[in-house]
């Protein structure tokens, strides 16, 4: 993500003679005397005008290239943070999906299901890629997603010794799934939720940055016509002669550029806007939303495992539960999510009642863990609806985002890079137009 | 005119300098500090001059399954349909979860069955939840469940917060090392300033630090915790009841308890609240009854035996504990 820089503004003009005389010899005393002379009189005057008007042509030319490599530098580096910002959150979702998976396998022992099983194996390994793939696309984030591997693979070895102890029949098995869960729990995840935070206010920052490339090209514009009419008046008065072609010319061509220049801006910022409260803002309500929600499930399989002494999980299911409700209602436009997640929550209802008023903790599981031979609607069916119908919709507005973004900046025109170019045009102009006047002195 | 420049470019750069790509490396947040280790209360003298071990007398017959006494707990746990246990579920042979079977099994839960099967005539009338050593006393004190079976030793400082049942069992304290060890005892300074787990909150605890204070205490929320931090080298041994530790042996073939004499006695009880002596004082029946017609010594040899050697007769019980209000 590196800003194309407008060349440096070296080469306006050449520096005169005398100048270079004066730099070159400090110590004689007649130097200051024939700069002085070159100003002095009206055709001195008439230098000084040239060299102001030249230079804020040049001044102009830049800040409408700064101006557009600003705004187009922030749509760019946009899309890239919002990009690395779903990133970020792929990985947190791909973990707590399979910490769900984990939690989930325990109740039914040492024999998981294998499709479970698959899905944790899954999620890991997109976890792992998702991670090696945000280091390398952000710098900044590299220091965090190291730490977060060396927690994951904390994770993945506790997870891995529960399975074997498990699988022989150990009761030590629950607890390495504890230590893994508090492991994800208490080192991986406020590493992601760091990570996250950091990228949003990346997101946010080039977002208000989009429309700040408009004040340079408006404020550099009515700064170069306010001295180039200043210049053309003077010339007016003094030499009563009331147009100046070229100068005039020069002033036309600054008015147009800042004209094009600030509307293309401004129709930029008005669609980077529009995609932040759009497609972003639903983006990131989506990832919200599943995050939560698959939290919600690993609570509802930690209250299960307590035994009826789970009171703080299934606080904290209900915690999540409602987050998951608060960011489906700010996703624009319609969304299956809502419908699923409150038929999952009528499955997780089900499980309460059995496990607390009807104190049938087996039952309970059976409806957990997809058991066949519960009657009820099972919630592993449930959760899986939820769960791919908003990955689905998360895809859409994900890359409805870098969609939106890439058209707003094909829409800029090419001032970036014309923008000097027209500026040492314009001084030019300047140049020519000053010297049809300064001929007549000669 | 070349300052004029010079001042300008370095104005842009310096502007251009903001708006570029270069972000501050993302925040890594601090790593919770553990907790220190609170310093664990000084146990109070205990000033009450009754035996400990000494229970409330039973009073009467028995009632039969399904006619508790009106007005009894035993009737309020009747109306609730179920007996509602604090257990533990990763102490083999006690109380563990059955990965296969999912139920949870061992010595204390087959006296929470025999408590049902007396009260409703089907030993399966219990909800059991899982509770952590730490826990034990909080919820009977806030009566979330009715019964504690959990390895509990019975000792005069928890008779202030809680009733216990008549003996159940005599266990005793023991340490347990690794395989290669050539430690003879606790106390053997061949253990000074190693690292030796024991639970949080429990009585193991107090117990080590007083037979061998060159150790390094360090404890876990449950004991299958400390086999955790023994299995990943963090703690170097484990003391607790020898019980416990012949359940965390049998899960590891790397380690062995420490062929010494038990250096304290660890009586269990089954813990109750203080507010109904009267289901206090049917449980002692039913334990009674059950040392009485072999099913102690059934539920001793499917669980204990092979790894504690036989034993004679069970604990006898102790009673005469005042009922105070």
């Amino acid at each position: 993500m590196t800003q194309t820089q407008s060349a440096p503004p070296a080469t306006w003009s050449p520096p005169t003679p005398q100048q270079t005389a004066a730099l070159q010899r400090p110590g004689t005393p007649a130097p200051r005397g024939a700069v002085a002379q070159w100003f002095e009189g009206t055709p001195g005057r008439m230098r000084a005008f040239l060299v102001l008007a030249a230079a804020i042509s040049v001044v102009f030319g830049l800040c409408a290239a700064q101006g557009f490599n600003q705004s187009d530098g922030a749509l760019q580096r946009a899309e890239a943070n919002a990009a690395q910002l779903v990133r970020i959150q792929a990985i947190h979702t791909n973990l707590v999906s399979a910490n769900a998976d984990a939690t989930n396998a325990f109740l039914v022992g040492g024999l998981e299901p294998a499709q479970q099983r698959q899905h944790f194996v899954d999620s890991m390994a997109s976890a792992a890629r998702l991670v090696a793939e945000a280091a390398s696309a952000q710098p900044a984030d590299r220091d965090a997603l190291g730490q977060l591997n060396t927690t994951l693979v904390t994770y993945q070895g506790l997870i891995e010794q529960a399975r074997a102890n498990n699988r022989q029949g150990l009761p030590i098995g629950s607890q390495y799934l504890r230590d893994a869960n508090a492991t994800l729990q208490n080192d991986s995840l406020p590493l992601v939720k760091a990570l996250v935070a950091a990228n949003e206010k990346r997101v946010d920052t080039e977002f208000g940055g989009v429309g700040d490339g408009f004040w340079w090209v408006f404020v550099g514009g009515v700064l170069a016509l306010f001295i180039l009419i200043v210049t053309l008046r003077w010339l007016a008065r003094r030499t009563h002669r009331y147009l100046n072609i070229p100068i005039l010319a020069g002033a036309i061509v600054v008015a147009l550029t800042m004209l094009i220049g600030t509307f293309a801006l401004f129709a930029a910022s008005g669609k980077a806007t529009d995609t932040r409260e759009g497609d972003y803002a639903s983006t990131l309500a989506l990832s919200r939303a599943r995050i939560a929600a698959y939290d919600a499930r690993s609570n509802e399989s930690l209250t299960l495992i307590a035994r009826g002494s789970g009171d703080a999980y299934n606080k904290a299911y209900d915690e999540s539960a409602k987050v998951v409700e608060d960011q489906l209602r700010k996703i624009s436009g319609s969304s299956e999510g809502a419908g699923l997640w409150a038929l999952y929550q009528q499955s997780h209802a089900d499980i309460r009642d059995q496990d607390v008023e009807k104190g049938n903790w087996d039952l309970a599981v059976k409806i957990a863990t997809g058991n066949a031979s519960a009657t009820e609607k099972n919630s592993v069916e449930a959760f899986d609806a939820f769960d791919k119908a908003t990955a689905k919709e998360l895809e859409n507005t994900s890359s409805g985002v870098s969609g939106e973004l890439k058209d707003a900046r094909n829409g800029l025109p090419p001032i970036g890079w014309l923008g000097l170019p027209i500026g040492i045009l314009v001084a030019l102009l300047m140049a020519w137009g000053m010297s049809q006047r300064l001929g007549e002195y000669r | 005119m070349k300052k004029l420049i010079a001042a300008s470019a370095a104005v842009l750069m310096t502007v251009t300098a903001c708006g570029s790509g270069a972000y501050d490396a993302t925040e890594i947040p601090p790593k919770p500090q553990p907790k220190a280790a609170a310093a664990p209360a000084a146990p109070v003298p205990c000033t009450d001059k009754t035996n400990p071990l000494a229970s409330y007398t039973p009073e009467g017959a028995m009632p039969q399954p399904g006619a508790m006494p009106a007005g009894s707990y035993m009737k309020k746990i009747f109306d609730n349909k179920r007996l509602i246990a604090g257990v533990s579920a990763d102490s083999l042979h006690l109380g563990s979860r059955n990965p296969i079977s999912g139920q949870i099994e061992g010595f204390d839960i087959d006296m929470i069955k025999a408590v049902a099967k007396a009260i409703f005539g089907n030993e399966n009338a219990v909800e059991l939840r899982v509770i952590s050593s730490p826990q034990r006393i909080p919820v009977l004190k806030d009566q979330t469940v009715d019964i504690v079976a959990r390895n509990m030793t019975i000792n005069c400082a928890r008779w202030k917060d809680i009733a216990f049942s008549a003996e159940y069992y005599r266990s005793g304290q023991k340490t347990l090392v690794p395989l290669d060890s050539t430690a003879k005892s606790t106390k053997d300074p061949k253990l000074d300033g190693q690292t030796i787990c024991a639970p949080a909150g429990s009585t193991s605890l107090d117990n080590l630090k007083a037979e061998n204070p060159n150790i390094i205490p360090i404890t876990a929320d449950t004991d299958t915790g400390c086999l955790v931090l023994f299995q990943s080298g963090k703690a170097y041994g484990i003391s607790g009841d020898d019980t416990v530790l012949a359940g965390d042996a049998a899960q590891d073939p790397y380690a062995k308890v420490l062929p010494e004499k038990a250096f304290s006695a660890e009586p269990y009880g089954l813990g109750m609240s203080k507010a109904h002596p009267e289901f206090v004082q049917f449980v002692n029946q039913v334990l009674e009854q059950m040392k009485a017609d072999g099913r102690w010594m059934a539920s001793y040899n499917k669980w204990l035996a092979p790894d504690l050697g036989d034993l004679k007769a069970p604990p006898a019980p102790v009673y005469g504990r005042p009922i105070t209000p």
